[in-house]
């Protein structure tokens, strides 16, 4: 561990500073009425705060491949998961018993 | 400054001490995928659910306490920073910051406790814990218990978590302050610090799933 790899103070303030500006924006979304749009923006804004804490806590940026690797797919498997099951929720159409 | 990592510190099924340490971090980092398939389930039934009942989902989050939930973000936001910050210090060899620090990192989960606690309280007050005490009826209210469900299942295991992490901050706070930790040694700080940042991630999703809602239906 050199001392290039220890991130600044500034750094990590900066990026809490960010969070918590991208919380206020989702609280402050959420109470437009968007609809659906305000889902998404939202989700957005979600994701952004969990990709700092990852990249910049969790020091995914200075970490081995393989730790960037099973990060990645940890999020990855849920995602295929959720896609998989709505895909089936919105493309089954009810079956009618032909008796 | 010492550069050499204590031999107590390395157990003896590795060969040196950046072997455990990648061992270490690879063992919490599959640990990791574990939980966020854990919560990954809750979240894939809440979209179905939130898929289907669209209205049912606006009106029952509505009962929930916003500011309480923005709130409970910010200060799991302002922890996770403390935690790594803590794990910056004892870099720089400043144990007894870290150890604070780590101490003031697990007084906000307990922070965070206590308003979920409260939040809880009142929703008791108000019938919409399903199973328990659900008081709500007419159009919609079979819907709105499955929110209230996938709610309380979602944020019971978060808060369990969160219970568990400031226990184990303590733990390491307290180890930190006497010494057992230093500048080359510190791979227990920097897994609460993972696991800590896991809760926060956690929560991140949660709290736009379950409070904002409302307009966004």
């Amino acid at each position: 561990m050199t001392q290039q790899d220890i991130p600044s103070l500034r750094s990590q303030l900066l990026v809490l500073a960010g969070m918590l500006t991208l919380l206020a924006a989702s609280a402050s979304v959420s109470r437009l009425s968007l609809g659906w749009w305000g889902l998404v923006i939202t989700a957005s804004l979600s994701v952004g705060q969990a990709l700092l804490v990852l990249v910049v806590f969790m020091r995914l940026k200075s970490s081995h491949p393989a730790l960037r690797m099973i990060a990645i797919l940890a999020f990855a498997w849920p995602l295929i998961m959720v896609a998989l099951t709505l895909g089936d929720y919105l493309t089954r159409s009810l079956l009618h018993a032909p008796w | 400054m010492n550069t050499s990592v204590p031999a107590a510190a390395v157990q003896q099924q590795f060969d040196d001490a950046p072997q455990q340490k990648e061992a270490a971090m690879l063992g919490m980092w599959a640990f990791i995928a574990t939980e966020v398939l854990f919560f990954g389930v809750l979240f894939a039934a809440y979209v179905i659910c939130r898929w289907r009942f669209p209205l049912a989902f606006v009106e029952a989050s509505a009962h929930l306490d916003f500011s309480m939930g923005t709130a409970e973000t910010a200060i799991l936001q302002v922890s996770g920073c403390l935690s790594a910050i803590a794990l910056r210090q004892i870099q720089l060899d400043k144990a007894r910051q870290s150890a604070l620090l780590l101490v003031v990192t697990s007084l906000l989960g307990v922070a965070f406790l206590v308003l979920h606690g409260m939040e809880y309280h009142g929703e008791f007050k108000e019938g919409l814990i399903p199973g328990i005490r659900y008081l709500q009826s007419g159009p919609g209210a079979r819907e709105m218990e499955l929110f209230f469900s996938l709610y309380y299942v979602t944020t019971g295991f978060h808060s369990l978590h969160v219970l568990i992490g400031v226990v184990l901050l303590l733990t390491i706070a307290m180890r930190t302050w006497r010494g057992k930790f230093c500048a080359q040694y510190h791979t227990p700080i920097e897994i609460i610090g993972l696991y800590w940042s896991l809760v926060d991630i956690v929560w991140i999703f949660v709290y736009p799933a379950f409070y904002l809602v409302g307009s966004a239906g």
